[in-house]
């Protein structure tokens, strides 16, 4: 069995698009003239990264789009992917975008925030433990996932979704790598599903600084299937949302 | 981000300092650090000057040879493998910010996937 066969499969050049595919790319993102990411001050869990080696392309009205070309995974779900099947259309001219997440390999960056502790930090992305990566990890020979490829080594990395953008399907298609395996596409979706829906819930924070305060009025705000959102009004007009489970 | 641009912040270096020394313009390593004009596109004689300004060999300022996705100047097996050892296997390292929470990992962090998704409801059966 090739090393990393419970995370990768190989893919043929013919084989449909799916969640989970690699492939070589380049991201774009717009932004003002300049503008650094907000960093560490305006946001410690939500910073959002640079693309680590942007080339810059001048727009009119100070604006400018920074692209880099890198390997980058695939995240939308396959059945969205395929969505044209079902309405027997061409897959180039229905739902032609898919989001896609850049791959920050070890050799290429140095991590910076926290305590800067950089194998403790890579240890935490090992164990998936950041809401907003899926670790990927290194294949000595990739030649076996990617035949014709050179038996390269692939590094240690991870999919950042912070870094989430859109591409078209024949970009994909063009320079797949290789794919994850149905193994991992479980921690794929469980890693997107915190991302997205458990971010600000995990703020124990602000839930922690309501300890001590008188909640003076409970708003509700919307109900949906057994699940109700309340606003908590605290006496020193200091609020936090919960969701409460009816059953 | 250029190799220039990593070795000015590697060296804590200002594009003043550098024009300085190599008796260039600022806006001239501006240009060059960001990448608006390709280290390719100037003369020698001004890639030269800066090397020495930073007290490097001329040839650690050269780009490598990335190949652009989709180029069908190389075939496939060949744009890959060149962007394995060009892109994920990159000489220079560079700041990046960390996706590691300051906050204790929660509870979630540590189930597997089928014990994550195993209370919810399948929203539609009709999709995978």
């Amino acid at each position: 069995m090739t090393v990393g066969a419970e995370v990768y499969r190989a893919l043929d050049e013919s084989d449909d698009l799916s969640a989970g595919d690699i492939a070589y790319l380049s991201l774009a993102r717009t932004r003002v003239v300049g503008e650094a990411p907000p960093g560490d001050v305006f946001d410690p869990v939500g910073r959002i990264p640079a693309y680590p080696r942007p080339a810059l392309f001048p727009l009119p009205h100070a604006r400018e789009i920074a692209v880099d070309t890198m390997f980058g995974l695939v995240v939308t779900h396959s059945c969205e992917i395929d969505r044209h099947k079902n309405r027997a259309a061409s897959a180039d001219h229905f739902d032609c975008r898919l989001t896609v997440a850049p791959i920050v390999p070890e050799p290429a960056v140095r991590l910076v925030g926290g305590d800067g502790d950089q194998a403790a930090a890579w240890a935490a992305i090992e164990a998936n433990e950041p809401v907003a990566a899926l670790f990927l990890p290194p294949v000595p020979d990739v030649s076996g996932l990617a035949p014709g490829v050179d038996p390269l080594p692939w590094p240690r990395s991870f999919a950042d979704f912070r870094g989430l953008t859109t591409v078209s399907r024949r970009m994909v298609q063009a320079d797949r790598l290789f794919g994850l395996a149905p193994e991992y596409l479980g921690m794929l979706q469980r890693q997107l599903a915190r991302f997205f829906t458990w971010r600000d819930l995990a703020r124990h924070e602000l839930v922690a600084a309501l300890v001590g305060r008188r909640i003076v009025d409970a708003i509700p705000l919307n109900a949906k299937g057994d699940r109700l959102r309340v606003a908590l009004l605290a006496d020193d007009a200091s609020s936090v949302t919960v969701e409460l489970r009816t059953r | 981000m250029t190799r220039l641009a990593a070795i000015l912040s590697e060296q804590k270096m200002t594009y003043t300092a550098v024009a300085s020394r190599a008796h260039l313009q600022a806006r001239t390593v501006r240009q060059l650090a960001t990448g608006e004009t390709p280290i390719d596109n100037v003369a020698v004689g001004t890639v030269r000057r800066i090397a020495a300004a930073l007290a490097i060999p001329v040839g650690v300022l050269m780009e490598p040879e990335v190949p652009y996705p989709g180029d069908t100047a190389m075939t496939r097996p060949a744009r890959l493998s060149t962007a394995i050892r060009e892109v994920m296997w990159s000489g220079v390292s560079v700041a990046y910010a960390s996706p590691v929470e300051t906050a204790e990992p929660d509870e979630i962090s540590t189930a597997s996937p089928d014990e994550f998704f195993a209370d919810m409801p399948a929203v539609d059966d009709r999709r995978g």
